[in-house]
């Protein structure tokens, strides 16, 4: 396991003019400083765990209309160049896996700029573990094939905490692309 | 799959009045609304079209003071009410008691109330009729119908990162794409209305379509159409033969519900008239009971100037002399109240149909 400092997405960059006014000043800090990494190839695929702190953990909205849940995701450029921070750009794209604390199956995720995240059910290779225990979110990506990461040997990291609203544009991301080789 | 702005440019915008002196608070307007588009769970605790009565504390609880506008529009954070202490969860109710007999009472004296052991401390409505002021006095209230304004520059497709909110061109009803829409919720905080929903169940943004199935054949929306107390005009802005510009155009009677917003709504309310406060002796003062005060912080200044003319139309009237206005505010011919052409025949005249 490798500690990565997270940052907060910048508030300025999202799309449409509420977010960026009503959030002013809320990327000063992140709400999840720091997550800790551990990526393993596995056969032609990965073994990616992530922990992090997260003192209230929200595992359900349930039928109510002000909780947001647990989430994190790891992403990787789906071409060579593509941001990590902008979530890639029309012509160089970005993909990941998305987990969610209320929901057992993995999301895939191919995003063409911010805003533009679309999600899909995850290839069926593709499951997630989880637990929350002491103050401490522990998801395991298992991934029985990667090629984009395989092939760009870069990772990027998202983690949105519930109890603070974290949601869309509004999370803790790590400082830039991490570098899978060793 | 990329992140391009919808836009906010029409060709054509479908708006609605409503005439504040006719609403009785029946309530047909939100049950013919709920009836046809929100039983499920997941909305069950919403009222795309609710009534509520002013002053009073509005659905969802204290709504002017959450929204994501400030008074001299611009952006300000506003919040996703709870469901239990400000929209109110919808309540079970002990049918099966009451109409099977089920449960073992037989007592005829079994009557209709929430289950549950703990009484419900709030709901949509709840201060339904309680107003302001003493009998014999000054007591008033008055009832406020709202719905989604459908707005020219409205707050929540602003708010979309996603760009899943969206005005149709040919009418510009604002819609959601659920398909989309990601659950964020920053339309539900941003709206200083607050008529954008989250629908539980499926995670995603709900708000009022405007009935625009119903509208795409001529029909007016279920709230309009269904109104006994015939307070409500349907039309596009632009046509002069149509109730909508003449309201709020030519009369210049019909005004949004709190422009400071600057959202331009399309949806319009000619404001409310009011009784006369009365003297120790029961004597009328002359001066109103809803405070002047109070209908501008929700009308803007415009409303004195409106309340002016309706009252001298008004008083025209009650002499037996001729008023345009009131004889569309009185809407002796229902079908009038409504101009709606069938999309996709611009040509024909959509009274041709109505008997």
């Amino acid at each position: 396991m490798t500690v990565h400092k997270l940052i907060a997405a910048p508030v300025a960059l999202q799309p449409g003019g509420y977010v960026k006014v009503a959030y002013e000043g809320r990327d000063k800090a992140p709400t999840t400083p720091s997550a800790s990494l551990d990526l393993k190839p596995v056969g032609k695929g990965y073994r990616i765990g992530l922990q992090w702190e997260c003192p209230n953990p929200i595992k359900a909205t349930g039928s109510n209309t002000d909780i947001w849940v647990d989430a994190c995701a790891v992403l990787t450029p789906a071409a060579a160049g593509a941001q990590w921070i902008t979530m890639g750009s029309e012509t160089l794209p970005v993909e990941g896996a998305l987990w969610r604390a209320d929901r057992e199956d993995l999301h895939a995720i191919l995003a063409q700029g911010l805003g533009s995240v679309h999600r899909q059910p995850a290839p069926e290779g593709w499951k997630a573990s989880s637990s929350w225990d002491n103050g401490v979110w522990s998801v395991t990506f298992e991934l029985d094939a990667w090629s984009a990461l395989t092939a760009h040997k870069q990772i990027a990291l998202a983690v949105w905490r519930g109890d603070v609203q974290d949601r869309g544009g509004l999370k803790s991301v790590s400082e830039g692309w991490i570098s899978t080789e060793p | 799959m990329t992140s391009k702005r919808p836009s906010t440019e029409v060709d054509r915008q479908i708006a609605m009045v409503l005439d504040l002196n006719k609403c009785l608070n029946c309530q047909t307007c939100t049950v013919s609304c709920k009836k046809l588009w929100n039983q499920d769970e997941g909305t069950d605790y919403t009222y795309w079209n609710n009534v509520e009565t002013l002053p009073g504390t509005g659905y969802p609880k204290h709504w002017p003071e959450i929204g994501g506008r400030d008074d001299k529009g611009g952006v300000k954070q506003g919040k996703v009410p709870n469901v239990d202490s400000e929209y109110g969860r919808a309540w079970n109710f002990n049918h099966d008691t009451v109409y099977q007999g089920k449960g073992g009472k037989k007592s005829l004296k079994v009557w209709l109330r929430p289950n549950g052991k703990q009484r419900p401390k709030w709901g949509a409505n709840w201060d339904e009729d309680h107003g302001e002021g003493s009998y014999p006095e000054d007591n008033h209230y008055f009832y406020l119908p709202r719905l989604c304004n459908h707005c020219t520059h409205p707050a929540c497709l602003d708010a979309c990162p996603r760009g899943s909110i969206y005005k149709r061109p040919e009418d510009g009803i604002v819609l959601v794409d659920q398909d989309r829409c990601h659950g964020y919720r920053f339309c539900v905080e941003a709206c200083p209305y607050k008529k954008v929903y989250y629908d539980t169940q499926r995670q995603v943004a709900a708000k009022c379509i405007f009935c625009f199935p119903r509208v795409e054949e001529g029909e007016a929306p279920a709230c309009a159409r269904q109104c006994p107390g015939r307070l409500r005009f349907v039309g596009f802005v632009d046509d002069k033969e149509g109730p909508i510009w003449k309201l709020v155009h030519k009369w210049k009677v019909a005004i949004p519900l709190h422009p400071e917003y600057g959202l331009s709504p399309n949806v319009f309310y000619v404001p409310p008239m009011s009784p006369p406060k009365l003297d120790a002796q029961g004597r009328p003062t002359g001066e109103p009971r809803i405070s002047p005060a109070y209908l501008e912080s929700l009308f803007g200044k415009d409303v004195h100037r409106v309340l002016a003319i309706v009252e001298a139309e008004r008083a025209k009237k009650k002499q037996g002399k001729p008023s345009e206005l009131m004889d569309l505010l009185i809407a002796y011919d229902w079908n009038e109240n409504f101009r709606i052409p069938q999309q996709g025949s611009a040509e024909k005249d959509p009274l041709d149909d109505r008997a």
